[in-house]
């Protein structure tokens, strides 16, 4: 279990694929602190993240936040043993203020540097709350960015990518439809909000790749914009017809189709390669709807599933931290100090 | 005893200076797309140089543009977390200030003469400012140049045209890399200096900080970000003549 392990060595952890500035503290599995700064309220009247804006907000949140996160935890730089910092995949003007920040506190304290992968760092986060690994683990990681379903046989040396989303991530269809339906930016909340009071069965909305034909290709894949446009035809047919949209009905119909594939082909992935533990991370595994299924699916698969609280979900400086740590604790060569940010990082590379 | 001073205004630029001003070791990389890549490294290799340990470092300073947006927050903010690193100052340096100073060495300006500063903004406009040389030589043997104009961005040939209008009848000279690629509207002068010298810059940081003057590393951005505002959305299915809800 994530513990006392004082000696273990401290690692900071930068994140900023996105819009958040993250900056955390981890010491083996133990957290110490978790601080974010985010410009989401300065793209919400945008309806989606503007690079530039997060990039100015990414520099003016930095040393803040990399001082809210020492003195929360009451700890000088001079006791960090190493760096890790988010490398890709993610925003390219973003992720260059965190790699630069995170570079220039490699040679100002003449510290290792670990340029990580934000997806597996969604994963790995789950060991500060449930503990360290088994020996393999099945990690569904869906957020606003990414879909993808990663087999993992250790966090800091080897993650296999079974599938990802051919298209939108499962965020990006629930802020799409959020748009539609004509909720706030982003949508994610508002559809799960509305869909507590509607009809998962009122609809039966496409489920993407789940036919008998896609099962060799694409068994682990997922495609949600097929599922987009069939939530669009049928409220504008609605429009056009001049009922009220059930908005209750559509979020929850909608939502049950999204997470019926995320958890089923899942389940099939751990059957398949025979993986007893399910690890589900990234800002969309908020949803409640998930939430329930995944419980129930797992439990009747009799898989051990971890979801870690809410807030460690959320894209995070823990994270990085987390898998920083692993990765350290692993024994990995540190990165060079010329490494460039990936914005499509494969997934397969945990660390640079 | 030493600072270290870096300019990605343009290349990436970085140097050590002496406390008196004497440049210690100096290296850039003509490197326009890639700065968070080189910057790094380049530090390293330029303290080396100058067999400076960085603990030995007694101020960051840095270039605060105006400059493409990407490579001048890329060492902005490797200035100022290098600084808390290391538990010192990070002094900011408009990057075209450094132009004009240099201007006034190289060109063997006089006080009351003017400069005009012009680096590359791209999308075919220059940054641009105008100096008046206050005096030849100060501490740390910098030159004192006060804007009389700008920054700003601009066209070209716009701010060769507001150069008609300028009160002074004194010397004009026009210097930087902005010049250089419109030669054709901005009469660059001979041997003027294109890019920033973090040395200098480092020079005129220590004479401001030592005039107490504050030094701010905002980054002069001049453009407001791009902003594409998604409409409502295209619909999926024509509209057939119904009237939508």
């Amino acid at each position: 279990m994530g513990g006392m392990a004082s000696g273990d060595p401290l690692v900071l952890g930068i994140e900023t694929s996105c819009d958040e500035t993250g900056v955390a503290l981890v010491r083996g599995n133990e957290l110490l602190v978790d601080a974010t700064a985010s410009s989401m309220d300065e793209h919400a009247r945008y309806g989606g993240i503007i690079p530039e804006v997060a990039s100015r907000a990414h520099l003016e949140a930095m040393i803040p936040t990399i001082g809210k996160a020492l003195g929360q935890a009451d700890v000088d730089l001079s006791e960090v043993d190493a760096i890790a910092v988010t490398a890709g995949p993610g925003l390219v003007g973003p992720l260059t203020i965190g790699t630069s920040a995170a570079k220039a506190l490699a040679v100002g304290l003449n510290k290792p540097l670990y340029g990580v992968n934000h997806v597996i760092g969604h994963a790995a986060v789950d060991q500060l709350v449930d503990g360290e690994f088994p020996e393999r683990v099945m990690a569904l990681v869906v957020s606003g960015g990414h879909s993808s379903l990663l087999l993992v046989d250790d966090v800091a040396t080897k993650v296999t990518e079974l599938g990802s989303t051919l298209d939108d991530a499962a965020g990006e269809a629930f802020d799409k439809v959020g748009r539609l339906l004509g909720l706030p930016y982003p949508g994610g909340p508002h559809i799960d909000r509305l869909a507590r009071e509607g009809d998962p069965e009122a609809i039966r909305f496409p489920r993407g790749l789940t036919a008998a034909k896609d099962q060799e290709k694409h068994a682990y894949d997922f495609s949600f914009s097929g599922l987009k446009t069939a939530v669009a035809r049928w409220v504008e047919s609605c429009r056009d017809s001049g009922r009220e949209v059930p908005v209750g009905d559509v979020a929850a119909s909608f939502a049950a189709a999204v997470v019926d594939v995320l958890t089923a082909k899942t389940i099939a992935a751990c059957r398949r390669h025979e993986v007893e533990t399910l690890v589900v991370g990234g800002g969309f595994s908020a949803n409640s709807q998930l939430r329930e299924l995944a419980a129930k699916r797992c439990a009747e698969a009799g898989i051990d599933l971890r979801i870690p609280p809410i807030r460690y979900c959320t894209d995070n400086g823990a994270m990085i931290a987390a898998l920083g740590s692993a990765v350290v604790r692993a024994g990995v060569a540190p990165s060079s100090l010329d490494f460039g940010v990936d914005s499509q990082m494969p997934l397969t590379t945990v660390s640079l | 005893m030493a600072v270290l001073s870096i300019d990605t205004s343009a290349a990436v630029a970085v140097a050590v200076v002496s406390e008196t001003g004497e440049r210690l070791a100096a290296r850039s990389v003509d490197e326009r797309r890639r700065h968070a890549e080189s910057l790094a490294p380049l530090v390293t290799a330029v303290l080396a140089d100058a067999g400076t340990d960085r603990t030995a470092l007694t101020a960051v300073v840095a270039g605060t543009g105006p400059a493409p947006f990407t490579g001048l927050r890329a060492g902005l903010v490797t200035a100022r977390t290098l600084a808390l690193a290391l538990g010192v100052p990070v002094l900011g340096v408009p990057s075209l200030d450094a132009l004009a100073v240099q201007a006034v060495a190289d060109l063997g300006l006089a006080p009351d003469d003017e400069v005009l500063v012009a680096a590359d903004a791209r999308r075919k406009e220059v940054y641009w400012a105008r100096y008046r040389v206050v005096s030849h030589e100060s501490t740390h043997g910098v030159p004192v140049v006060e804007a009389v104009a700008g920054p700003d961005v601009a066209k070209a040939a716009d701010v060769a045209a507001g150069l008609a209008e300028r009160p002074s009848a004194g010397r004009l000279a026009v210097v930087g890399e902005g010049a250089s690629l419109y030669a054709d509207v901005l009469d660059l002068d001979e041997d003027a200096p294109l890019l920033p010298d973090p040395a200098v810059l480092a020079r005129v940081a220590l004479q401001r900080r030592d005039a107490g003057q504050e030094l701010p590393t905002e980054p002069l951005y001049l453009r407001r970000p791009d902003v594409h505002v998604p409409a409502g959305g295209p619909r999926v299915v024509p509209a057939t003549g119904a009237v939508a809800g």
